[in-house]
């Protein structure tokens, strides 16, 4: 069970946070011109690039009938985290990181329609203070909004953990790192928030089975804060690029 | 005085917006629902979930009559039946050609759809098949109109008539296809000098005008102009389109061959062509352009 | 890099405006496209820059690390390069697509700045033949639009430029062991001494002239191009210039491509690049001192990818 040392005496997380405020999210669609698709969001400290390529030809061993192919690769930076990383992809965390992005991906483009293509998207994490994941999926989700693939509805994932005060279990919301690292249950949710419905759910340590659903509805409540942040970023976005004459309405 | 290297800081990086922020059309986003009535039909971008109609990218809502749309900024090419496109060949097949259109599929060029050198009418023969590598290499740029459109979405093309075929000396430029304005004409000799092909797919191609009737199956004169050098007050011209349209293309802004026109005479003022490579320059002859576009509007 | 398919009309274009001179852009043959620098945008790093470059984008990332010298350089400190090409830039470098080109550059940058004369790498060294500095020098290449040596060299000279050292507080000599007291202050470090650092300049050949600074379009079109390694001015580094005129010389060359260069035509385009790295060393140094005084005088905002 997680210790005190989370939760202050003034209910003051370890980097001065309440138990139910996300770090701020900064972001911004279209940073490279290359790719079809791109974002960049700031998540506190974390910072993840995302790039979406397609939907273009699959190659023929990949290519499927009835849908799209989603192609993931999830990269960290050498000089993402404090202590330097030897590989940035390839290794096993990498790897189980990237089918994880493919499932919260997948639930939320509508895969039907494009039949024998492929779609890639690349994540690249340039540094990574707790939550790096979440940042990913959050990234990813502008990235394929920017590139004009058709989505269900916004695929958004927030991380929740949990402290103890006075007794009582208060869940904290969008983990740092400074308290992935001090122990303690993480419970990372991707999930569609318009629709209500769960992507993914990854959860380390244990937790008791009394206090899942309190912890799993902060994380969605947080997956819906976020939904919230990422449209007022892309209605930005439009609201940029849109120019007049180009719109016919009869 | 020119300088050969220029270096800049983010601090003086230049925002390339032009837009005007007092007339914003309604957004939607995915995920959000646009109507309840069941009586619309669907059309791209948009999906049908529990009786109501939601948007699936982020863009702007285009009603025709019944039929609701959402058009996103950005998103790869959607041929329509009679786009003129400008695309790469990339393979050269049995019967066909592979060509690159930037689509989500790759486009075919049957070779029952061009035309014969020497113009004969008749049934393709083997010897055809075998010559298709002498008209069409890989790498070859054309020029071609959409045929048709097959059912998963990737488009057939063809080039039966003389303006269509194989491009020769000039520069290939690619945007963004929803900046490209659907006209009824796509090939445009500018009064500068130069033609444009402005395909619907986001390719745009600049050359030199031609400037005598060539006649189709001489095979030493179209291989003397292919190799030809094109003069310098042409090649300046063709630099300073490449960079208007570059221009237009960071502010987001339509190109047809007005907008195309008026960038190009307000760039006349830089002299030197290079020169509008700069992010400051860019942006004034976009906003130059934007304000005469309105201006002609409000007439 | 794959190439990028080209018509041999537009490569016969090409070759021609090279020949006059005069690019498609409207550039000449030693022209630069304009390039944008910022440093400091990585906070785990010791020292970072971003250098976007037309289509080409480079991140770089300096960490530090205490080793033990080498028994034949006991007063010296140590250097490493990593290059890391992400899929961002291109699908082919998904997975270990982009392996050669990342280990072609890294080798590179390892041999320019082999020499003392190009860095000195006396300046990391803690305690004789006890303990160093090590910098792990980290390249992340975003977006490839052409050029990407150039670009490289930039990023990583402008990154080392704004590399803090953390000064060596107490060294406490323990039977053989020392033992480092860091200062745990960020603001008690120090710089290095880059002014001499080398920059890489790529001569594309095209027909039988050379170009620098050539496009994606540009490279498919030629069959060799010549890199070289050309140490810098330190008197560009300096506010004051006090430091004396040096640099020009050469750290390194490397060839890429299928084809040859005649003798003469090496000679001329080694020339070339000389002039070219002179002048974008003067600009790289303006550029670096110039925020440096912004930094001082209002707080640093980290623009990064925002804006």
């Amino acid at each position: 069970m997680p210790g005190p040392d989370l939760l202050s005496s003034q209910g003051l997380r370890l980097d001065g946070r309440r138990p139910n405020e996300l770090r701020r999210i900064r972001c911004k669609l279209g940073v490279f011109a290359q790719p079809d698709g791109s974002a960049y969001l700031e998540q506190g400290n974390t910072k993840v690039l995302a790039a979406v390529y397609g939907p273009h030809q699959a190659s023929k061993s990949k290519s499927l009938q009835d849908g799209v192919v989603v192609n993931c690769q999830y990269s960290m930076a050498t000089f993402s985290t404090g202590e330097r990383k030897n590989h940035p992809r390839g290794d096993r965390k990498s790897q189980e990181m990237s089918m994880h992005l493919r499932q919260a991906l997948t639930a939320a483009i509508k895969t039907e329609l494009y039949p024998r293509s492929q779609i890639d998207i690349y994540v690249e994490v340039l540094q990574a203070d707790g939550g790096a994941y979440c940042a990913s999926v959050n990234a990813a989700t502008l990235a394929l909004i920017d590139a004009g693939i058709p989505l269900r509805a916004y695929a958004c994932a927030c991380s929740a953990s949990m402290a103890w005060r006075n007794g009582k279990p208060e869940p904290l919301l969008d983990v740092g790192h400074v308290e992935e690292a001090a122990g303690g249950v993480v419970l990372t949710v991707a999930s569609l928030p318009s629709t209500g419905s769960i992507g993914l759910i990854e959860m380390s340590h244990r937790l008791h089975m009394d206090y899942f659903d309190v912890v799993l509805s902060r994380a969605m409540q947080g997956c819906r804060d976020i939904e919230v942040i990422l449209d007022r970023a892309v209605r930005e976005h439009l609201a940029e690029g849109w120019t007049k004459q180009d719109v016919v309405v009869i | 005085m020119t300088r050969h290297v220029k270096i800049r800081l983010a601090s003086e990086r230049v925002n390339h917006s032009v837009s005007s922020n007092n007339e914003l059309p309604r957004f939607y986003t995915p995920g959000e629902v646009i109507t309840g009535m069941q009586d619309f039909m669907r059309g791209h971008g948009t999906y049908a979930e529990d009786d109501s109609l939601k948007a699936s990218v982020a863009g702007v809502m285009q009603k025709v009559n019944k039929l609701i749309c959402i058009r996103p900024l950005k998103s790869r090419y959607v041929g329509e039946i009679g786009d003129v496109v400008v695309g790469r060949v990339l393979e050269v097949q049995q019967r066909r050609w592979k060509v690159e259109t930037n689509s989500r599929l790759d486009s075919v060029l049957q070779l029952s759809s061009v035309n014969l050198p020497g113009g004969e009418l008749r049934r393709r023969s083997e010897e055809d098949e075998l010559m298709m590598r002498k008209h069409l290499q890989e790498g070859d740029l054309i020029s071609a109109e959409v045929q048709s459109v097959f059912s998963d979405g990737s488009l057939s093309l063809h080039t039966r008539s003389l303006k269509y075929g194989k491009l020769s000396q000039g520069i290939l430029i690619k945007v963004f296809p929803s900046l490209i304005k659907r006209r009824k004409n796509h090939f445009h000799n500018l009064p500068c000098g130069i033609s444009v092909i402005i395909g619907n797919n986001g390719y745009i191609w600049i050359s030199p005008q031609e400037k005598s009737n060539m006649v189709e199956g001489e095979k030493d004169e179209i291989a003397n102009i292919e190799s030809q050098t094109v003069n310098r007050s042409e090649r300046e011209t063709m630099g300073r389109v490449k960079n208007c349209i570059a221009a237009l293309v960071a502010s987001k802004m339509m190109l047809d061959d007005t907008s195309i026109m008026f960038a190009y005479e307000e760039s006349l003022k830089y002299e030197d062509v290079k020169d509008l490579l700069d992010t400051e320059a860019m942006l004034d002859v976009a906003f130059l352009t934007q304000h005469r576009i309105n201006y002609v509007d409000e007439d | 890099m794959a190439g990028l398919l080209l018509s041999p009309t537009e490569k016969v274009f090409i070759v021609h405006g090279v020949q006059e001179d005069y690019r498609s852009d409207g550039r000449s043959n030693i022209d630069y496209r304009p390039m944008e620098l910022e440093t400091d945008v990585v906070s785990h790093a010791s020292g970072s820059a971003r250098l976007r470059l037309a289509n080409t984008d480079i991140l770089v990332g300096v960490k530090t690390e205490i080793d033990i010298p080498t028994p034949e350089n006991p007063d010296l400190g140590k250097i490493e390069f990593f290059v890391d090409c992400s899929a961002n830039a291109t699908p082919e470098f998904e997975g270990r697509g982009g392996e050669q080109l990342a280990i072609g550059i890294s080798n590179l940058m390892q041999r320019a700045y082999h020499s003392s004369q190009a860095f000195n790498l006396k300046q990391l060294c803690i305690v004789e033949s006890k303990q160093c500095w090590k910098l792990y020098v980290d390249i992340l290449i975003l977006e490839c639009g052409g050029n990407l040596c150039d670009a490289v060299s930039l990023a990583v000279k402008a990154a080392l430029f704004n590399t803090r050292i953390p000064f060596v507080k107490a060294a406490l000599m323990d039977g053989g062991n020392v033992d480092l007291q860091l200062s745990d202050d960020p603001y008690d470090s120090k710089l290095l001494d880059v002014g001499s650092a080398p920059l890489l300049v790529t001569l594309c050949k095209i027909g039988d002239k050379c170009v620098v600074d050539p496009s994606a379009e540009e490279e498919s079109c030629s069959v060799i191009s010549v890199i070289v390694g050309i140490t810098g001015n330190s008197s560009c580094y300096c506010e004051d210039n006090s430091s004396p005129e040096t640099g020009g010389k050469f750290t390194t060359i490397d060839m890429n491509g299928p084809g040859s260069v005649a003798p003469k035509t090496l000679k001329d385009a080694i020339n070339q690049g000389i002039v070219a790295a002179k002048l974008l060393d003067k600009s790289l140094g303006e550029a670096l001192l110039r925020e440096r005084q912004e930094s001082v005088k209002l707080k640093k905002y980290s623009y990064g990818f925002l804006k």
